[in-house]
């Protein structure tokens, strides 16, 4: 009897954890951290962690150049800044090269994934665990969502922007809101692909 | 008997007040001096779980006042908090540890914006940045804590975005038309260039 509820438990545990990964980009809201990230963190020499919601993004993007606002380019990218949902930036770089495994990183795409996601860049390197993965959220032809996992020897970067993105824009993402530069522009050429 | 009956309401009179008042206070004196949650909270916390003591900067409220006055508002509300020679555990702090403590004691309303970690290397006691935001109105609080090393600071302040980025803008105007009537003098202007923008990199 006791064997038969302990089953039961444990598939409902199970059916509870597999629904909220699986939720954990199908909603509009940010995600709560993977696990994974946690023990990245303790082999981590250097962590960023960055979670802006809507309201905080709202915020921040008032500290943007004012100046630039006559800027047409600019201005639009404020604009889209206020319209995004969320940003959610994890940047890892750790002393000795590999320090996360296939398997973490395996555990991290599947975390982020979920159906309304497609994936658009899957580059690996042979041999090791390297490689970029590029999605996005397609609703009605418009990219509500963008998530890039890029894996590098010493550095390990994962950002997640929720809400209407122009392409043409990402890129001037960059160097905002904890966002690589360098993962915001090849976000942008294979998205504008 | 009535003398009596007169006596007991005086008392009671009294009494009720002074009852009321009692239960009251602390929760009064808890509520003014914040140290339910945010910036005293947070101080107090570090100050008793790795036995330091912070510098609180003397007349910070003056300061406080003239940045207020200064930025019209932009900026109000400052406090500020150091630890100086701060050694954590003796060797540092365990990163986890101590963003748990501020995220227990920064209190309800705060979200965390920013965390950055870098791991100690050789003596050092290693770097922790936290930065938490909360809505106050047409404010937004801000609450920063910075560990660099032996030195840990702690700030909080209340901001008015769009009146701060009025009077940077205010101020770069003037310094771009003093720039311009310079270099119409002949003598070479910088045109601004080194104005990044605010946002940019957390």
């Amino acid at each position: 009897m006791m064997k038969r509820s302990g089953v039961w438990a444990s598939l409902l545990a199970l059916g509870i954890a597999t629904g909220a990964a699986g939720i954990a980009l199908g909603q509009d809201s940010l995600p709560e951290p993977s696990p994974i990230e946690k023990t990245l963190a303790e082999r981590a020499t250097h962590v960023t962690e960055v979670t802006l919601d809507k309201n905080m993004l709202a915020f921040a993007s008032k500290f943007m150049d004012a100046d630039k606002d006559d800027d047409k380019d600019d201005k639009a990218v404020k604009d889209m800044i206020r319209n995004l949902k969320g940003v959610y930036v994890r940047e890892y770089e750790f002393d000795k090269e590999h320090s996360y495994t296939g398997a973490e990183l395996e555990g991290l795409r599947k975390y982020f994934e979920s159906a309304d996601w497609s994936p658009m860049v899957h580059e690996r390197t042979k041999g090791v665990a390297e490689g970029t993965d590029v999605y996005v959220k397609l609703v009605n032809g418009q990219m509500q969502g963008l998530f890039v996992l890029d894996a590098e020897a010493k550095e390990l970067s994962l950002v997640l922007i929720l809400g209407p993105i122009d392409v043409d824009k990402i890129g001037k993402l960059g160097g905002n809101f904890g966002i690589p530069k360098d993962v915001a522009k090849r976000a942008q050429k294979e998205a504008g692909k | 008997m009535k003398q009596t009956e007169t006596k007991a309401t005086a008392w009671s009179m009294v009494l009720v007040p002074l009852g009321i008042a009692a239960v009251m206070t602390p929760a009064i004196m808890l509520a003014a001096s914040g140290s339910g949650q945010g910036f005293d909270s947070v101080v107090n916390s570090i100050e008793s779980r790795y036995h330091a003591h912070a510098t609180k900067i003397p007349f910070m409220w003056l300061v406080s006042g003239i940045a207020g006055v200064a930025t019209h508002g932009g900026v109000r509300g400052l406090h500020v908090a150091e630890f100086d020679d701060f050694k954590g555990d003796g060797d540092g702090v365990d990163g986890a540890e101590f963003n748990a403590l501020i995220e227990k004691h920064v209190g309800s309303g705060w979200q965390r914006m920013v965390r950055e970690t870098t791991r100690k290397t050789g003596g050092g006691g290693g770097e922790q940045s936290l930065i938490y935001v909360r809505a106050e109105g047409s404010h937004v609080g801000m609450l920063v804590v910075d560990l660099d090393g032996h030195e840990l600071d702690v700030v909080q302040m209340s901001m008015n975005p769009d009146q701060l980025m009025h009077e940077v803008s205010k101020h770069r105007h003037h310094h771009d038309k003093s720039d311009d009537s310079s270099s119409s003098d002949g003598s070479d202007s910088s045109n601004g260039s080194d104005n990044k923008a605010a946002g940019e990199s957390e």
